[in-house]
């Protein structure tokens, strides 16, 4: 498949990106805002996304087959677990979906489109229009597509015109689906931009940031401090730093549910991108006292990631993140020849998946690509005191508990400072209408105009 | 008769080895098959009487007898030796303890040691130190403090024992002991030493670490001295910076040393030791087959031999690949004699080009790993 030249991150490798190129394309996206965005209705852009996501989920669907072909040189992720990663949010993104996240953020379907009034706000004698950034930027960070392809529905949706800059090296999907988006509507692909350059080049972010209404960036605290320094004090400026997440099983869901079932899905969630996203799990907590001790889960955990890596390789790794996993391996394998309360699992002849056992609760930051703890905890309680080092960092909680219990369970647990609570199995799959980091994404992203009437 | 093998035996039997290889007198067969046994008798004495290496052995089902050859005696790796008392030492008979230099608030490695234990040590520095950097007589400029200031740090003492040894009458060491257990370098005086070095004409070896030089480095610029270090002078460099100066790519503290102290590339010498270690490897600059490209492969001494192995599968990965730096030091009597480091490097012949550390680099997604 020969992409045509549409994007900045279509020019060839050896192009040099300038701070004047970038000032063009702004004024060009803006202008093209203006001419083919505008005018649009919420339900045209509708169809036009859901229909997008419909093809992606075609086998033959010319895009989707040169992202699973290209993809593993280009992403350092096997062909199925792209394929697993990509159907989950495309899936995902349903016209019924997007209405949904339009009435859950702005309180109704048209309200992008003229002013509206929902029947609480008609009781009020009100009515709002809720008016999105003229010129929406992305500063995108990371392996994994989804969030990239998440942001840019989002401009869709406000009628933005939106520049991506991805890290360098993570360009191929988020161009892909613009790509997709372009061949769908290429009135609407010309007020988009996807480009990649090194974080911190002044030059060419001066230029863009001085043109942006709104600056969304995920990062590490660092990256988005610098990032905050560079965006004008009258810019929207979203910023979604670094998260951790970890897997809950209480002792009754292992006695009720089938075990089995349990341990697929927690295996899913390590699994799914191989488990470098911020809402992949570093731990698994395991109730003492369910009908299979938080050990013997980990060893049949073991062996359903065995399983998994038939189906859904891990990706190949460059050699530093191999031999982080394969020091973590050997420390642990010292530890556990000295005490029972360590056990440790690896793959053969490879680093494909890795599971430590440890009695000790004490939560710990895995080196990820399918490297996982599962730790014993008396109760929730215990869990949250042993994360006391990521409390306010933590994103998902993928939970296995039943229905009477979990109420309890999710409020303990959004007070403590989690922000989402989904079942296990699904930790990599939020739904269109998450809340990202606790915070309406669509919501964050427009403006209003109240009219009392 | 055979005599019982005992820790004792068997460094009686090393420092001959040791000097056998140090006046050539071995051919390489000859040198292959002692290393064998050496190891071999090593290895049966380690698994015996370091308690902590018999229990990893036992996990693993190895026997001494399952042993045939050095290479595949299990390495322990360095992580182990924060967690554990990797010696064979009884508590009582430990006289001195080396730590690893790792970032504030991180447990150190310990590495136990004896007045014997400690002898082998130095029966090991200084010959291969000697090949690789010394020459008797000259003026030592050590960029540490002494090891009666440090004396949990296997570069004070090793820098100690060179001194001792080398050139004992003129030997400085620069560095101080803060309270707070960082070091500081006297950097007027250890300047002042230089110049006296110059105007006398007589070299000098000047040693240090990455981040020791960097500081110097950093005053020689700022007080706009540029020095030129007689002829025959050397400098060695060795360790990281674990964040005691901003960090360098070591061709770009080459090239300043070179600017700065008036040190030529080929008389700069790095240094690849740990405290987990009794043995060192030096590296030199190596033209390779690829013309023009140069490069510093580090070799241990025959006594001390390395692996570079796959993280993926543990077998040593061939030449040229990448992979993990295990190594095989028959010095390492009272603790375990195969190591596995964290460090990665590049197989080139019996030496290897250093990576360095293998670091969660790249931030992934969201994931925090910096915490």
């Amino acid at each position: 498949m020969n992409l045509p030249n549409y994007f900045l991150a279509d020019l060839p490798p050896e192009a040099v990106l300038t701070g004047t190129m970038i000032e063009e394309t702004c004024q060009a996206l803006k202008r093209n805002r203006e001419t083919y965005m505008v005018q649009r209705t919420t339900a045209s852009l509708i169809r036009l996304l859901s229909g997008t996501a419909e093809n992606w989920l075609e086998a033959d669907y010319p895009f989707r087959k040169y992202a699973l072909e290209q993809g593993p040189k280009e992403t350092g992720f096997s062909a199925a677990t792209l394929a697993a990663g990509l159907d989950g949010f495309f899936r995902e993104l349903t016209g019924e979906n997007l209405q949904a996240l339009l009435v859950q953020d702005i309180g109704h379907l048209q309200r992008l489109d003229s002013p509206v009034a929902s029947t609480a706000e008609q009781k009020l004698q009100r009515a709002a229009l809720a008016s999105g950034p003229e010129f929406l930027v992305h500063i995108t960070a990371g392996r994994i597509p989804n969030p990239t392809f998440m942001s840019i529905v989002l401009g869709v949706l406000t009628r933005s015109a939106q520049f991506v800059k991805c890290s360098s090296g993570a360009t191929f999907l988020p161009r892909l689906f613009a790509h997709s988006l372009y061949a769908a509507d290429p009135k609407l692909g010309a007020c988009l931009e996807v480009a990649s350059w090194r974080g911190g080049s002044a030059h060419l972010e001066t230029a863009l940031f001085k043109e942006a209404d709104c600056v969304t960036a995920t990062g590490s605290d660092e990256t988005l401090a610098a990032i905050r320094r560079q965006v004008p004090a009258r810019t929207r400026f979203l910023a979604y730093g670094h998260r951790v997440s970890f897997a809950y099983i209480t002792q009754e869901a292992l006695s009720g549910f089938s075990p089995k079932k349990i341990v697929a899905a927690a295996a899913a969630d390590v699994v799914a991108w191989d488990q470098v996203g911020c809402l992949s799990p570093h731990v698994i907590y395991v109730e003492n006292g369910g009908a299979i001790s938080p050990e013997l889960f980990a060893e049949q955990l073991a062996g359903e990631l065995g399983r998994r890596e038939q189906a859904e390789p891990r990706g190949e790794l460059p050699a530093e993140s191999a031999a982080v996993i394969a020091s973590k391996r050997a420390f642990y394998e010292i530890r556990a020849a000295h005490s029972p309360e360590t056990r440790h699992w690896c793959s053969e002849n490879s680093t494909a998946w890795t599971v430590i056992y440890e009695a000790d609760p004490m939560f710990q930051l895995s080196c990820l690509n399918r490297f996982i703890y599962v730790k014993g905890v008396g109760n929730l309680t215990e869990a949250l005191q042993s994360a006391d080092s990521v409390r306010g960092s933590v994103s998902t909680v993928g939970l296995a508990a039943t229905e009477e219990k979990s109420t309890e369970l999710v409020t303990q647990l959004g007070h403590w400072g989690v922000t989402r609570v989904c079942p296990l199995g699904r930790m990599q799959s939020p739904p269109l209408t998450w809340r990202h980091d606790g915070r309406p994404s669509l919501g964050d992203l427009v403006t209003w105009t109240d009219w009392e009437q | 008769m055979t005599e019982r093998l005992t820790f004792s035996t068997y460094a009686a039997r090393l420092r001959d080895f040791i000097r056998q290889n140090s006046s050539g007198e071995l051919t390489a067969s000859n040198a292959e098959e002692q290393f064998q046994e050496l190891a071999t008798q090593l290895f049966g004495l380690q698994r015996e009487g370091n308690p902590a290496y018999r229990t990893f052995c036992q996990a693993r089902k190895v026997t001494a007898e399952s042993v045939a050859d050095w290479r595949s005696i299990p390495a322990v790796a360095t992580a182990a030796f924060k967690e554990f008392e990797v010696t064979s030492l009884p508590e009582a008979e430990r006289t001195r303890v080396f730590h690893s230099s790792g970032t504030t608030g991180e447990r150190p490695s310990r590495h136990f040691h004896n007045a014997e234990s400690l002898a082998i040590y130095e029966a090991s520095l200084l010959p291969w130190f000697e090949t690789h950097v010394g020459a008797r007589g000259l003026r030592f400029i050590m960029l540490t403090p002494t090891a009666e200031q440090a004396p949990h740090s296997s570069l004070a003492h090793m820098f100690d024992a060179v001194g001792r040894k080398f050139a004992a009458a003129d030997t400085f060491f620069m560095g101080r002991v803060e309270g707070d257990g960082s070091w500081t370098l006297d950097l007027e005086r250890t300047v002042e030493l230089l110049r006296e070095a110059i105007t006398v004409k007589r070299p000098v070896r000047l040693l240090g670490t990455a981040f020791s030089f960097v500081h110097l480095l950093d005053y020689l610029a700022e007080v706009g001295e540029r020095l030129h270090l007689p002829i025959g002078s050397r400098v060695l460099e060795t360790g990281g910076y674990k964040g005691r100066s901003r960090s360098l790519p070591k061709a770009e503290l080459h090239s300043l040393i070179t600017q700065w102290l008036g040190v030529a590339a080929q008389n700069i010498v790095c240094e690849y030791g740990m405290s987990e270690l009794s043995s060192q490897a030096y590296d030199r600059e190596v033209l390779s087959a690829e013309r023009g490209v140069q490069r510093r492969v580090f070799q241990f001494p025959p006594w001390a031999r390395v692996q570079v192995v796959s993280p993926e599968t543990g077998r040593e990965v061939g030449e040229g690949e990448t992979g993990l730096i295990r190594v095989f030091d028959l010095a390492n009597v009272r603790s375990v004699m195969a190591i596995q480091t964290e460090d990665l490097g590049i197989r080139r012949g019996s030496g290897f080009e250093l990576i360095g550390r293998a670091t969660l680099a790249e931030p992934r997604g969201c994931s925090l790993m910096s915490v």
